[in-house]
């Protein structure tokens, strides 16, 4: 008997098995997404590479969790390359302060301000006033159709979660056809329910959500006792639709990262912890 | 030297062409027009339709109701001189793409406004067009393309060309249609139109009524030296102007570029769907005009007249200049639904201002935006459901006071790429209209507060950090802020407390996030 390559034998196998398993030697391929890195080194390790492009991520997180931060430096990398965002606020809750401290170029910005009763209230078809979460899906439902934004952040980081949870999913898989015919990111931010929760049951579009990120926070940073120097923040990666966990693994990965004030220009802030006039308090985690 | 050629545009009954121009929904129907302070109006001019169901100039408004009540379908419309004075711009354009040397053609030989029966709401324009074969071809071909220009921008008008003017100009005011008539047989044209077309003051036309001439090539027949001697100098040139011979200095006129449209309705209008069918047309011809100049809408202005002598004004403001009718078109319909009138509309007007045509350089290595035409229909809608002033770009002012801004108009720009470094900050989430919290102290610190739904047990407070400014005025601010680590119902936040000094009143203002 002559001998055989491994190739033409693994070839004999996967031809004699292709009825009921195609391909069953050959590994998979893996397809490769574009991500846009968030401006912060240890998230985008996290991330590999950062936040998909032309997908739905999903940050979800109680309040001073670090979601705002996290988006607002993600925006400001997409607007430092000449690329336009949007934010679509659903509480009117953001910040141009704090935008603009972050390096988002507010001139590449375009801002939706949902208000408490909107919409076309003289048509007669109309007559109920649109919610507020009314206005931002079809807001972000127009900005998607007309393409051309780099990023697109649904700020729902407000609206309680028992309303965000009774978005139909039909609307979350429109977006996502959309985004990624776009080559959008999607950006949704909301409260959710706890990091320890089943990633469908803490996410709000479910199976449409490339990326379900939970943040918490940390720790602050005290200056000298008296001031308010930053946070320490945590970003759990819930789910990765496109780089599965690997199997076994029991916990889903988690990294830290600092935000420093607005005026803190030391330029050391990530090294606060061991400064001598540094002083961390641990804020208790909600269960 | 060369011979002159001349084309005369004669657009008959031209108050009831200026009204029904922009209205195709009334054009198939008999239409007249009424002029004059009521109960004394009467009819000043009718469409085809109008009179062959028997309407006819010089009606009072009882007679022409009366005919309407027999016919059923005879409609009644208020003559519009702004209206006119629209069309008469939009004509004038027009017949501008073809000859450069227009002369007003609604005048006799001696300059005064015709009063010749059935010429009197004419309005005609003679065009020199020596010279402009190579361009437009034969006189007829010129003729057949200055007619359907004509068309295409609602106007049905008689057109005649002669090398000269009076004969192109009367041949055009008798006669329907393309008429050319070949050099040197201007008195032949001439011949059988009647005499009245020369405007003859009464006392002589009774005299040449009494003598039987009645038609041009009649009185052109008449010998020069007896007729001057009978009738005066002035027959001299009624004889010429007969033969086809009179000569005449052109006195070209300037076509001002404007782009206005006016239509005034003749019941008020209370249905957009109505307003926007009008709309329509306007925009059609205002971006055909600014297209035959190589330009483009850079913006444009409607302005509604309404009931009550109220006015209400929409600017539509594209971020490109653009011609195309139907992105217009919808600007305007997103426009009016965002600002819709306070009442029934009496008139429509909209003018508009030329820009450069709408093309972008777009860059191999740019990155994507939005483009620009679909990005201002975008953001319309957007403000339409979210409000007008809450849609744009942040713009931070030039001041103290925490959380102020304003808003600009979203442009999607490319700027050159910029570094982005250093750290993200700690970003906030403002409260708008912030929240009024009830505080209790602890040594002067916060230590507990409660905003209505729930009470916030404080673990660490930093602060307070004063603010004031503008004290000088009604909107100036005093206040002392705190940064505050609380707790509640097991849940850590980070928030903003201000204490206003002024009114003593605590507002929970924003949270760290």
């Amino acid at each position: 008997m002559s001998a055989r390559s491994a190739n033409a034998l693994r070839l004999e196998i996967e031809h004699a098995l292709e009825r009921s398993f195609p391909a069953a030697l050959t590994p998979a391929q893996r397809t490769i997404r574009e991500t846009a890195s968030t401006g912060i080194a240890k998230v985008d390790a996290l991330l590999e590479g950062g936040l998909p492009v032309g997908a739905i991520s999903e940050i979800n997180g109680p309040a001073s969790s670090g979601r705002t931060t996290l988006v607002l430096s993600f925006l400001a990398q997409r607007t430092a390359s000449g690329q336009v965002c949007a934010w679509v606020d659903a509480d009117d809750a953001f910040d141009p302060e704090s935008a603009a401290a972050n390096g988002v170029n507010l001139r590449q910005l375009l801002w939706v301000r949902c208000r408490k009763a909107g919409g076309p209230t003289q048509s007669k078809q109309a007559a109920k006033p649109w919610t507020r979460l009314d206005q931002a899906l079809r807001a972000t439902d127009l900005l998607l159709q007309a393409g051309g934004f780099a990023a697109i952040v649904l700020d729902l980081g407000d609206t309680a979660a028992e309303y965000t949870r009774r978005i139909p999913l039909a609307t979350w898989f429109r977006f996502r056809q959309a985004a990624d015919r776009a080559r959008t990111s999607l950006v949704v931010v909301a409260q959710a329910g706890a990091a320890q929760a089943s990633p469908v049951q803490s996410s709000n579009a479910q199976s449409s959500a490339a990326l379900a990120l939970h943040c918490a926070v940390v720790s602050p940073v005290i200056a000298g006792g008296t001031v308010l120097r930053g946070f320490h923040y945590e970003v759990r990666n819930q789910r990765q639709r496109f780089t599965p966990f690997a199997v076994g693994r029991n916990k889903p990965p988690v990294s830290v990262w600092p935000a420093a004030s607005a005026w803190d220009t030391t330029g050391n802030f990530a090294n606060a912890e061991t400064s001598a006039t540094g002083e961390v308090l641990v804020m208790e985690q909600s269960a | 030297m060369s011979q002159g050629l001349y084309a005369c545009v004669h657009a008959a009954e031209f108050p009831s062409q200026a009204l029904l121009r922009l209205r195709p929904d009334l054009q198939s129907l008999p239409v007249a027009v009424l002029e004059g302070r009521a109960p004394l109006e009467q009819v000043c001019s009718m469409n085809r339709n109008a009179r062959q169901l028997g309407a006819a100039t010089g009606m009072t408004r009882l007679e022409a109701e009366a005919l309407a009540g027999q016919s059923g379908g005879l409609r009644l419309l208020p003559r519009s001189l702004e209206g006119e004075a629209a069309a008469r711009a939009v004509l004038l354009e027009c017949a501008a793409s073809f000859s450069p040397r227009i002369e007003d053609g609604s005048k006799d030989a001696a300059g005064d406004a015709r009063k010749a029966a059935g010429t009197g709401t004419a309005w005609a324009l003679v065009l020199d067009i020596a010279g402009t074969e190579r361009l437009f071809g034969p006189p007829r071909a010129l003729a057949e393309r200055l007619r359907n220009a004509l068309k295409a921008a609602g106007f049905r008008a008689s057109i005649a060309v002669s090398a000269n003017f009076h004969t192109a100009r009367m041949l055009a005011a008798s006669s329907r249609g393309i008429t050319v008539i070949p050099s040197g047989e201007q008195a032949l044209a001439l011949a059988s139109l009647p005499v009245a077309l020369l405007a003859i003051p009464d006392s002589h036309a009774e005299t040449l009524a009494l003598w039987g001439i009645r038609t041009l090539g009649e009185l052109a027949a008449l010998p020069e030296v007896d007729l001057i001697a009978r009738l005066g100098q002035e027959a001299s040139t009624w004889r010429k102007l007969a033969m086809g011979a009179h000569t005449h200095a052109f006195q070209p006129i300037e076509a001002a570029f404007s782009l206005r449209e006016f239509c005034e309705f003749e019941t008020p209008v209370e249905q957009m769907d109505s307003l926007l069918f009008v709309g329509a047309r306007m925009i059609d011809s205002l971006a055909l005009r600014a297209a035959t100049h190589a330009m483009s809408l850079a913006s444009v202005t409607v302005d509604l007249e309404l009931e009550g002598k109220r006015a209400h004004r929409l600017v539509l403001r594209p971020a490109l200049p653009s011609v195309d009718r139907k992105f217009l078109l919808k600007l305007l319909q997103l426009e009016i639904a965002a600002k819709p009138p306070p009442a029934a509309v009496l008139a429509l007007a909209l003018s508009a201002e030329a820009g450069q045509s709408s093309k972008v350089q777009l860059g191999l290595f740019a990155p994507q935006t939005p483009e620009p035409s679909r990005l201002d229909v975008t953001i319309a809608r957007l403000k339409a459901i979210a409000g007008e002033d809450r849609v744009g770009s942040p713009l931070l002012e030039d001041t103290h006071r925490a959380g102020s801004f304003r808003m600009a108009n979203f442009a999607a720009e490319n700027p050159p790429d910029e570094e982005q470094e250093g750290p993200p900050r700690m970003a906030l989430r403002r409260l708008r209209p912030p929240l009024a919290v009830r505080v209790a102290l602890n040594a002067g610190q916060p230590a507990l507060f409660y905003d209505g739904r729930q009470s916030y047990k404080v673990s660490t407070s930093f602060g307070p950090w004063r603010s004031s400014g503008c004290w000088w005025s009604i909107d100036g601010w005093d206040s002392d802020e705190w940064d505050v680590l609380a707790e509640s119902e097991g849940a850590p936040v980070a928030c903003v407390l201000v204490m206003d000094r002024g009114k003593h009143q605590w507002r929970l203002e924003a949270f760290y996030d």
